[in-house]
Order: C-alpha cells, then structure tokens, then sequence
C-alpha cells in the first residue's frame, strides 16, 4: 500500500475517535475512577449514585468509568468536567457528596469549590495538581492518562494522539526505530534495569524466524501496585510499545502475562486488545502496512518467581516457574526457544513516548545513567500514599517529604523499604540519596518494582526482615540449595529473635546464611532475598540486640515480647469498652471496678488499645511483658 | 566446538574440547569438584545443589562448574576461601534437610555425601544448624525398591533417569520451595503410579533416598556419570 | 460432580484449546472456573490430552499459588499480607479468623462454608490491612470488624454467658 495511504489510515481512526467522544466536550461527564484500588474504597457504588442521581433528576450527562490518577489517599474519586467549567476533582466521595455535586454543580452551576481537591487545567480559580507542593516534583509520562481516560474504550486513547508513534514507526527503518530506542539509553523498569535498546538488538539480529515479545506485568512484589495500575488504567499505552518493539525486531506474536490476583487488569487487557485489533492496529496488515502482529493475554497461575524472565517464560511453556541457568539470553532463545524480548510493562509505555517526543526529550529528565522518570507506589506511614511519578534522582526525601506529604501524626521517620523482598531497609540518614538504578545498589538496597513503604517508630525492623524473607521463602521455587534451604534456616533464627528466644550466635549464622545465599543462588530470586535482612543487620543492629539481650521489642510490635496493660490512673471503670471487644474472654472488672487483663488468656490482638475511647486512652503496650507484673504489684 | 584448548586447573595444564563444561574436564582429569545433581550430557545444567563452586580467574564471584563452558588459557581455582566457605555452607544446607543414618543406609558405600565430606574434609553433620522437619512417608510399594524422601536432596537425577533415560513418565516435581518434592501424581504409591520398576531412578539416586530393597538386581545399568 | 461429569466437562473444556503441553495453564484455569478446584480425573485427562505426564499436571497445580486441589469453601476470605497490611495488622486480623473459624490459613471449615487463604498485595495499600471476602474488599479490619464480618455471613459471635463481670487472678 502506498504511503499516502496508510497515512490516512492513522488520520481516519484519530478522526473517527474524536468524533465519538465529542459528547466530552458537549456535555456534562462524570469520571468515576475504578481501578482496584478505587472499587475497594467503594468507587461503584459511588458510580452508581452519580448514575442515578443523574437519572432521577433527568440531566443530560454522562457517567464514564476511568482508571487509577494514583491519589489513593482520597478514594473514591471522580472528575466532573461541564462545558463551560474547569474540570474538577473530587475526593473521598460518599453518597451525599454525590448527591450535593449533581444538584448544585450538574443541575445548577456551583463547582462546590469547597468540597474540590484540584483542577485538572490551570485557570484563575481553583489550584490544578501541578501547584500542590508535590506538583514540583511529579513529571507525569507513563502515568499522564491515568485516571482521565477510559481504558474500556480505544477512542480515548486514540483521541488524545495514541498510536500515531505507531503510524510514525511504521514509516521507519526498523533499524533507525532500534537506534532511537539505544540512544535513549531507556533502562528495563523490571527492576534490574538493563538498557533495553541492547536486549532488542540481540533480538532483532537473531535471524528472521519466528520471535516474540513479551511484557512482563507478573508484578509481584507485596508492597507495589504500579504495573496493575498502569494495565487496569491505560492499557493501549502498553499495547502500543509492544507493537513499536514488535516490528523494530520483526517479531509475529506476543503475549501480555498478567498475574493471576489481577482480574480486573486482566479483563481490560483482553478488552483493550480485541478492540485494537477490531480497529486494525493489530493483527495483519497494522495500519494499512505490511506489517503483521498478534497478541494475547497470558494470566499467570501465582508466584512471585515468575517476574524472573526464564521462569515466566517457563511457566508459559506449560512448566513449573523454575528460573533456568542463563545464557542463553532469553533474547536469543526464549519462548519455545525462539529469540523473544521480555520487558516490563512500564518499559513498554515509554516506548510511544520517546518515538514521538525524541530521545534529546527523554534524557533530560532524570540522570545521565538513568534518564526518564521513576513511578513508586508510596505506602506505609505516609500522609498521601499512592501512585506517583517522578524523574530518576529525585531523593528519597523529596518523595517521601514534599511528594508523600510526610509521616502523619507526631511519629518519627525510621526507615524506608524499597524495592520489596529484593531491596532493603534504609534508615533516615539515607533520606538524601537520589533514586535512581545504581546510587541503591551501593546502599544495599535496591530500586526493585518501586514498591515504597515508609516506616515509622511503630515499625519493627527485625519483624520487617522477618516479614519479607517469609515472603521469599514461600516464593522460593525450591530448585536450588541456597535459597531452598537457606532462607528456611534464616527465617527460623529470625522467628526465635521475634520471640526473644535468639542468642546472638545466632545472629552470627544469620550474617552467614545471608552472604552465602546471596552469593550462592541461581537466580536472583534468592540471591536478592537476603536484602531486607542484611540491610536491618547493618543500619538496625541495636533492634536485634535488644530482642535477644533485653527480650524486648523496642518498637512493641513482636506479640511474644509485648504486654498489654490498662493503666488504672487512666481507666474509667464505668466504661466496658474493652471488656466488650475482648474476642477471648480476657479483660475483666475487678472488685474497685478497674478494668484488668488476664495475661494467660491474652492473645495480643490490640483490640482493646483500639477501642478504649480516645479520652481515656488507657490501654497500653509494655515490653518486655514482664513490665506488666510491676505495674501490677504497684497498684495492689 | 570440537577445538581443541589448553587451559590450567589449580595450577596443572589440561587440554580439552572448547565449550566443554569445567565439571566434567575436571573429573575427567582426575581433579575432584563436589556435585550432586549434574549429569553429563544434560543440555541444560540443572544447576541446583550448588556444590561445584570454582574461581576463574577474572571472574570476580566464585561460579559454578557445571554451568562454566571451558575456553582457551582459563584459570581455574577449585579450592579458595570464598570456594570452600559456599561449599561448606551448601553442604550444611543440604546435610540438615537429609535424614543422617548412615549406618542403617544400604547406600554406605556409594554415597555422594560421604565422599564430598571425605574429599573436602568437611563434618558429616551440622554445627550452625537445626535439622528440618521429615519430608514425608517411605513408599516401599514397589517390589524392587524403596523410596525415602526424608533422604532426598532434590538433585532431580531420578526425574532425569525416568524421564530421558527409561521415557517413562511416573515421577516428577511437585509444589515449591521448601515444600518442593520429588513424588507420583497425587503422591500416590509407587506401584500405583505408572513405574515400571527399571531401576534407572535408584541407579541415578546419589544418596540414599532411592535404594534396591535387596542389593542391585541384573538390568541395565545407567552410564555412571558420577 | 460424579467422575464421569467430570471427565466429560474437562474434555468440553479441552475442545477450546490445542493439545499442545504450553496450553497447560490455561486449560487449569478453565477446569478451575469450572469446577472451583482441580479434580484429579480432571487433571489425568489432561495430562493424557497433552501428551504429558499426570505428575507433571499434579506439579503445576502444586507450584502455583492459584491453584486448588481441594473445592473452596462456599465463602472465601483472603486476608491480605501485603507489606503495607502486614505492617498494619494483617497478621492480627488472620489471627482473628483462624481463631473464630478455627482453621488456619489455607484450609476449610468443615462444614464447608469458608475458606481462608493469606493473599498477596490486592493492591489497596492505603486501604491497609485489607480482607477480602469472596469479591468484596474491606479495609482497615481490625478483629472488631473481623467479628462484624462473620456476622454478616452468618457466624453468631462467640458464646458470651461464660463472661463474668469477675474473675479470681
């Protein structure tokens, strides 16, 4: 076909798309954000208010539903856009807000400024997200549609400019669409952060066989969210990355493999994919050229292995997830043993990006080594947990400070976890290191998913260890040795110093399995899951000391070295409160009408410290436990 | 491939094929390297016991032999500190998940535990570790063998031999991680499973999981490749 | 379901996928929609449709998370110990429902009415610690919400006529 041709193919889609959605620019529009994380905090129902709302009062208006815009802290959330008004975002929704939105925005015209959170575009009113204090610090690429567009419907995506870096690309050389990817210096997102342009190289000069593509959305660190996010909430973008790929290394087929816990990541995929092939962006002849390419969706079964690339590719083939001895390079035999580029899901959505904007573009956000921008999932004791993205080398401070809005309550900063069970722990002092693949590296932790969990005092390091190295142990393939064997032998000495029961030869041992699984694994699986560990023995040592010395759990957090006692001073003996949420029978009114606890019975579920009112507050925790029996004896 | 090398081993010149793995031209030139699970032949090393540790020069972690293809004026190490210590520590691994009763062991004689212990001096039980819990029940269904699994070390030369060698199919992995098994389809009995009771999986058992319940009845014999 | 319904519904499920060993995961899936776990006789057929040995179908269905070798309760409750949730008291509200369903994770009630299973991140960090009961997500679960849970699904709470106002120390 010829060239002029095809260019019209690309401009009659766009065209058609715009034409679709001109009812956004016509009238009202309802943006209810459904990602996961909004359903869970109630976004449906939210939805279904606005819908009905909407119907009773007979508005001419529309409901759409949008992905993730990565402010968890105020789900559920929704964008109202009316002609003639700035679009506005509104947080923390519930049905009377709801039904105060559309009777005074929708049917009259007050935005209800009070109950905004921001704008969507600057104007004289009313602050947009890029004036919050964290608006210095985000540079939105991957991240920029999510939550504005509806990833059920391809016309969105192709209205805002989608795949015309696709229809560019088409008219390229593979070659010079491989030398913009190379000289972008774009690092894999998986976490390990090889340059993706030398993967596809690899691949493109393995012959002229069969190839694949495949994007790794197997997200399976316990604290991180991003990759899920970017699926349920712009999931084209991914789409069209992997098509770019595709043709630079003349591959025919490719999968999409989505973990199995995300179902409703997986449903929009599908959706999205058999809507881009009804469109004919994918399948044969894409776009009127003669470039030809499929895809599919591969759920994934569950195990965190599996974001291993040969284990992934395993795990397809029909086998276990078990991670093979590399080389070869999964580049040059993959799946089926054919030459197949495997990369994250955020690797691919930056693909369009630097196709359309440049390379000069990309590498002037972030740093020489890691040009681009870094998306976090922040959790924890944070003010504003969410999805954010920033440029690579931004500090871990700015992020956690002016991003995340702080450590909430008069608690202290103790450390940050980042990169999961591969990366580590790193104690305040390490606040001003920037972000990016190497400066962690040298910390001993890791850049990892991008998984953030800020910790405060509350937090106990030496359980935190003990947390992700469970995690690993039990995502542990069993193939080999080290990480077999010896995170089972870890995990159980870091047990007994959670229950006070280590001496501190154990912690020597502990200090040895760990140097010697992290050297001695096959896969990284196991050579990074001593991280969390070693990196508490380093920056928290004075944590396990005081476990195992002392028997007591500085952060009052382990359940056999803590006690919980009702503070007589405080108590209001004519409140049952505790009495009442006890599930065990285990507080009871004594003679003066005290409330006490039987220690025996206890089982430490901290309900009655959450349910003493907060004008008492007279549970307490102690530790060690035997601090109670003191405190008993001093008041008779 | 078949280019002939020249390449030193602690110190002594050897010559032999490029791309050969370093396990097997060291064993073939008499120099011992501990291993469990390599089979000579397998297209991908299996990799998993992590006993045949080496250091090759100019390679900064020690790495493991069985995996390391051989190439022109190499220098390998099979004896460093940092060697001896993963080896060791493997060793411990593997000993503290292994019900240790040699005595009452019909595989004594030909144990490959024993010899890495002899050969590298190294305790035939445990001084940092606690001994795990006991893999499972012992299958003395079939009427030739037994099967131990408090003694197996996941080497997978069993699945190997039942798989590639007799093509049969009865055996394989299941589960993961520290629950990870060599076992039949819904661990059922032996006999019940398909196995056709050729022997090739206990001649292939480098410790004492596998064993002939009678000493080694006539059949064919695996290529040893220990 | 009988082994022959079985049998006969895996192979319907069969007919949609070619008989090719990397089609193995897929097929599970389907059999597991289908019949909420992986029957053995399910699973023989399989491995004789693909050409692969029964013990390699008993692997994968072992290895992975997202299989299940026994039916689910009729209500399934995952508690999330993601690392936001465990830090926020996941643990505390697993404890709670293995001690008022007294099962621990991973198992079923006898009576068959709920399964409890430990899941990885949902997602929903800020939501943290998170449950989810069959496809209803709940936050911020303390063992107080625990006990409301239960009750919702038709748990009476435990026996209350033991509690005396006193008790001998």
């Amino acid at each position: 076909m010829d060239a002029a041709l095809r260019k019209r193919a690309y401009a009659k889609l766009r065209s058609g798309a715009m034409e679709a959605l001109k009812f956004l620019d016509e009238k009202p529009v309802v943006r209810v954000g459904t990602a996961t994380c909004g359903k869970a905090a109630g976004a449906l129902l939210i939805r279904d208010a606005f819908q009905e709302e909407i119907n009773s009062k007979g508005i001419d208006a529309r409901v759409v539903e949008v992905g993730c815009m990565g402010h968890c802290y105020a789900e559920p959330m929704a964008i109202i856009s009316k002609p003639g008004f700035t679009p506005l975002c509104y947080g923390n929704l519930d049905e009377g807000l709801v039904k105060r939105l559309v009777e005074d925005f929708l049917l009259q015209d007050d935005p209800c400024y009070e109950f905004a959170m921001a704008a969507l575009e600057p104007n004289d009113i009313f602050p947009t997200f890029q004036d919050f204090p964290r608006g210095v610090y985000e540079e939105k690429i991957i991240l920029e549609y999510c939550g504005l567009i509806d990833p059920e419907e391809i016309d969105y995506y192709i209205a805002w400019g989608g795949y015309s870096a696709l229809d560019k690309v088409l008219h390229m050389d593979p070659r010079e669409v491989l030398q913009i990817v190379k000289a972008s210096n774009l690092r894999g997102r998986g976490g390990a952060g090889f340059p993706a342009g030398i993967k596809w190289d690899v691949a493109r000069k393995a012959g002229d066989g069969m190839k694949y593509v495949i994007c790794n959305g197997d997200e399976g660190d316990p604290g991180a969210f991003m990759d899920r996010n970017i699926l349920e909430s712009n999931p084209h973008q991914v789409i069209e990355g992997m098509i770019i790929c595709a043709y630079c290394v003349g591959a025919s087929q490719g999968y999409i493999y989505i973990r199995s816990e995300y179902q409703q990541a997986i449903r929009r995929v599908k959706k999205a994919v058999r809507q881009a092939r009804e469109k004919g962006l994918l399948g044969d002849f894409i776009l009127g050229s003669d470039f030809c390419f499929d895809l599919h969706v591969f759920p994934g079964a569950g195990a965190f292995v599996c974001g291993e690339g040969t284990a992934l590719v395993s795990s397809m083939e029909g086998g276990m997830g078990i991670p093979q001895y590399r080389p070869p390079e999964l580049a040059l035999s993959g799946y089926l043993g054919k030459p197949t580029v495997l990369n994250n899901v955020k690797t691919f959505c930056y693909i369009p990006h630097i196709i359309q904007k440049g390379t000069k573009w990309f590498k002037e956000i972030g740093t020489p080594g890691s040009p681009g921008t870094a998306v976090f999932a922040l959790a924890g004791k944070i003010a504003a947990p969410g999805l954010v993205e920033v440029p690579m080398g931004t500090t871990l401070r700015q992020l956690i400070y002016d991003v995340g809005g702080g450590i909430p309550g008069d608690k202290k900063l103790k450390a940050v976890q980042i990169g999961g069970p591969s990366g580590g722990c790193l104690p305040g002092e390490a606040l001003d290191l920037p972000v990016d693949f190497d400066s962690l590296k040298e910390s001993g932790a890791m850049m990892g998913s991008g998984g953030i969990i800020v910790l405060n005092e509350d937090d106990c390091m030496v359980r935190m260890a003990r947390f992700f190295l469970g995690f690993t142990q039990q995502e542990s393939c069993g193939k080999c040795t080290f990480c077999r064997l010896g995170t089972r032998h870890m995990l159980q000495i870091l047990d007994a110093v959670t229950r006070g029961e280590g001496d501190m030869d154990s912690l020597r041992v502990l200090r040895e399995l760990a140097e010697d699984v992290k050297a001695g694994s096959l896969c990284n699986l196991g050579k990074t899951a001593p991280n969390p560990v070693l990196t508490t023995l380093k920056y928290f040592f004075h944590e396990y000391e005081a476990h195992i010395k002392e028997k007591r759990c500085p952060s009052l957090m382990c359940p056999n070295l803590i006690a919980y006692f009702i503070e007589p001073a405080k108590c209001s003996k004519l409140c049952n409160v505790c009495v009442g949420s006890c599930p065990v029978e285990a507080i009871y009114t004594r003679d003066d009408g005290l409330k006490a606890i039987n220690q025996e019975k206890c089982v430490k579920c901290d309900n009655c410290l959450k349910t003493c009112p907060p004008e008492y507050s007279a549970v307490i925790k102690v530790s060690p436990p035997d601090l109670v029996r003191e405190k008993e004896r001093e008041m008779g | 491939m078949s280019r002939q090398i020249v390449m030193t081993i602690d110190g002594r010149k050897i010559t032999s094929r490029e791309g050969e793995k370093l396990l097997w031209v060291a064993l073939e030139n008499d120099i011992y390297i501990p291993h469990l699970c390599a089979i000579k032949g397998q297209n991908k090393p299996f990799a998993g016991c992590r006993l045949c540790f080496v250091e090759v020069e100019g390679i900064l972690q020690p790495v493991t032999a069985c995996t390391q293809p051989v190439k022109a004026g190499m220098s390998v190490k099979t004896r460093t500190p940092a060697v001896d210590r993963l080896v060791r520590t493997a060793f411990e691994l593997i000993l503290s998940d292994h019900r240790l009763n040699c005595s009452r062991c019909s595989k004594n004689g030909s144990c490959q535990l024993r010899k890495i212990a002899r050969e590298r001096g190294l305790r035939l039980g445990l001084e940092r570790l606690k001994p795990l819990p006991e893999k499972g029940q012992i299958d003395d269904s079939p009427r030739t063998f037994v099967f131990d699994p408090s003694r197996c070390v996941l080497c997978g030369r069993c699945v190997w031999a039942d798989r590639q060698v007799a093509g049969v199919g009865a055996i394989g992995f299941s589960h993961r991680g520290i629950q990870r098994r060599v076992t039949t389809f819904a661990v059922r009995n032996l006999a019940e499973s398909g196995c056709i009771e050729c022997g090739l999986c206990v001649e292939a058992c480098p410790v004492g999981a596998l064993f002939f319940k009678e000493g080694k009845p006539g059949g064919k014999s695996l290529t040893d490749s220990i | 379901m009988e082994k022959d319904a079985v049998i006969k519904n895996t192979r319907e499920i069969l007919k949609n996928h070619t008989a090719k060993p990397r089609n193995l995961i897929p097929v599970l899936h389907d059999l597991q929609e289908k019949f909420g776990y992986l029957p053995q006789p399910a699973m023989e057929e399989v491995a004789a449709a693909l050409g692969i040995p029964a013990v390699d179908v008993y692997g994968i269905a072992t290895f992975f998370n997202g299989f299940r070798l026994n039916p689910p309760g009729r209500h399934q409750i995952q508690v999330c110990m993601g690392t936001a949730c465990y830090m926020a008291g996941g643990q505390i509200a697993l404890d709670s429902f293995e001690r008022r369903l007294k099962i621990r994770a991973g198992e079923t009630t006898p009576d068959g009415e709920f399964s409890l299973e430990q899941a990885a991140c949902v997602g929903c960090c800020s939501l943290a610690p998170v449950v989810v009961v069959d496809t209803f997500v709940e936050g911020k679960v303390t063992p107080t919400r625990v006990d409301g849970l239960l009750l919702s699904l038709g748990v009476a709470p435990e026996k209350q006529e033991n509690r005396s106002s006193k008790k001998d120390n």
